[in-house]
């Protein structure tokens, strides 16, 4: 077992990473939507409903979200399973949940449950859920491999796996107008906005070393799932990876 | 988009209709349209189906090849036997899971030749949103407000990789 991992550019024993991303999430967590609109233009919301459009999620499914956040995602899916479905929304960062769960009030939802959780230890029985979604949450997690089985283990038979990430851009020339925008730009909205331009290099950072599709598409296929595929979205600067527990 | 849009329009049909796909429950059916060289594989799990556009090399359990006029045909609802009749329609594997993808192709209610086109780079770019009227009026009586829909059906327009210019040179 590897010893040290990555925290953005930095290199930090293994133990400590998990630590360091709740540190960021703590501080981000009040402006956490504000800055997603900030950062993306808005896109991000257009990301999360082709993510919603491509689940095959239907009344009466289970669905968890996992690094639900804000619970986005979750507020779609409620809508989706309708009365007799059920939503959990996930996360490890209790300052998160606790945004998420002011943010589903706001909206009127609140038959969402809401779970604490590691996603490489996920608290549920095997083959519970018809959908397993983790957006923009996968590139935070150390042990990413043992976070895909645990997913795969709580999905029945014939569920669906969503993964929203960030992702590598396509095209050269966006790839450079996006690098000076992600280290030149989004750690100054972080500061102006959040008070927090720290939080923001990293999420800059851990894009850069999160793997890119075709990895990620291999690790999806080493946790056991079956027909995995991924569409870029927006030139590749976010991945929509799907695939199927057979 | 493409498969998307199938995708979504087939649960549609099993969901409010009610209809039992246990017949070709785990059943992974190849379906490839040469002429176009559109190649789907439809995955029959947990009471739904996934359109997917790679097999990944997986074994089928039905294999279906047919022409562009055959694949339209298909979804209008002409009956498989007059394909198979005509030739036009090659099949390895059980005809009856044949049988029953078709029938559930021909009750879609999609608009196949305007989705082809798209596909094939037929039409011109401001013409793609029309493709989804019968898919987005069937999802409007379905779930949700209209706002959400249409957000829904428009983020799929916006943003969703398009084949269209990478076949543009083989419109027919």
């Amino acid at each position: 077992m590897e010893k040290t991992t990555h925290f953005g550019y930095k290199q930090v024993d293994v133990e400590k990473k998990q630590g360091l991303v709740k540190g960021v999430f703590d501080s981000v967590a009040g402006k956490y939507d504000l800055m997603n609109d900030v950062m993306s233009m808005g896109t991000h919301r257009l990301w999360k409903n082709y993510t919603i459009a491509s689940s095959n999620v239907k009344e009466g499914d289970h669905v968890l979200d996992i690094a639900g956040g804000t619970g986005d995602l979750a507020i779609k899916f409620r809508k989706k399973v309708g009365p007799s479905g059920k939503v959990i929304l996930s996360d490890i960062n209790d300052s998160m949940l606790h945004e998420g769960r002011k943010n589903l009030i706001n909206h009127g939802v609140i038959d969402v449950e809401f779970v604490q959780a590691n996603a490489e230890s996920l608290p549920f029985e095997d083959n519970t859920f018809d959908c397993v979604s983790i957006a923009f949450g996968l590139r935070n997690v150390t042990h990413k491999d043992a976070a895909l089985k645990q997913m795969h283990r709580v999905l029945k038979k014939g569920g669906t796996l969503l993964i929203l990430e960030f992702s590598k851009v396509e095209n050269q020339m966006l790839e450079k107008a996006y690098d000076f925008y992600s280290f030149n730009l989004i750690p100054k909205f972080g500061e102006y906005f959040a008070n927090d331009e720290d939080s923001y290099q990293y999420l800059a950072e851990s894009i850069r070393k999160h793997p890119d599709q075709e990895t990620l598409k291999t690790m999806v296929h080493d946790a056991g799932f079956e027909f995995c595929e991924y569409h870029n979205l927006t030139g590749g600067i976010v991945a929509l990876h799907k695939a199927v527990k057979t | 988009m493409f498969r998307l849009t199938i995708e979504k329009a087939l649960n549609h049909i099993i969901n409010v209709n009610n209809i039992d796909i246990a017949p070709i429950d785990n059943k992974v059916i190849s379906l490839g349209v040469d002429d176009i060289d559109l190649s789907l594989f439809f995955l029959c799990l947990n009471s739904r189906i996934f359109v997917i556009d790679n097999g990944q090399n997986k074994k089928t359990d039905v294999e279906i090849r047919m022409n562009k006029a055959s694949f339209l045909s298909l979804f209008k609802g002409i009956p498989l036997e007059d394909l198979i009749e005509k030739e036009d329609i090659e099949i390895n594997g059980s005809i009856k899971t044949a049988q029953n993808l078709a029938d559930l192709l021909a009750s879609s209610s999609i608009d196949i030749e305007e989705l082809v086109s798209q596909y094939t780079g037929d039409i011109v770019a401001h013409q793609v949103g029309r493709s989804l009227n019968q898919i987005k009026n069937i999802s409007l009586s379905n779930d949700g407000s209209i706002i959400d829909n249409l957000k829904e059906e428009l983020t799929t327009i916006l943003i969703a990789p398009s084949r269209a210019k990478i076949f543009k040179g083989r419109a027919s």
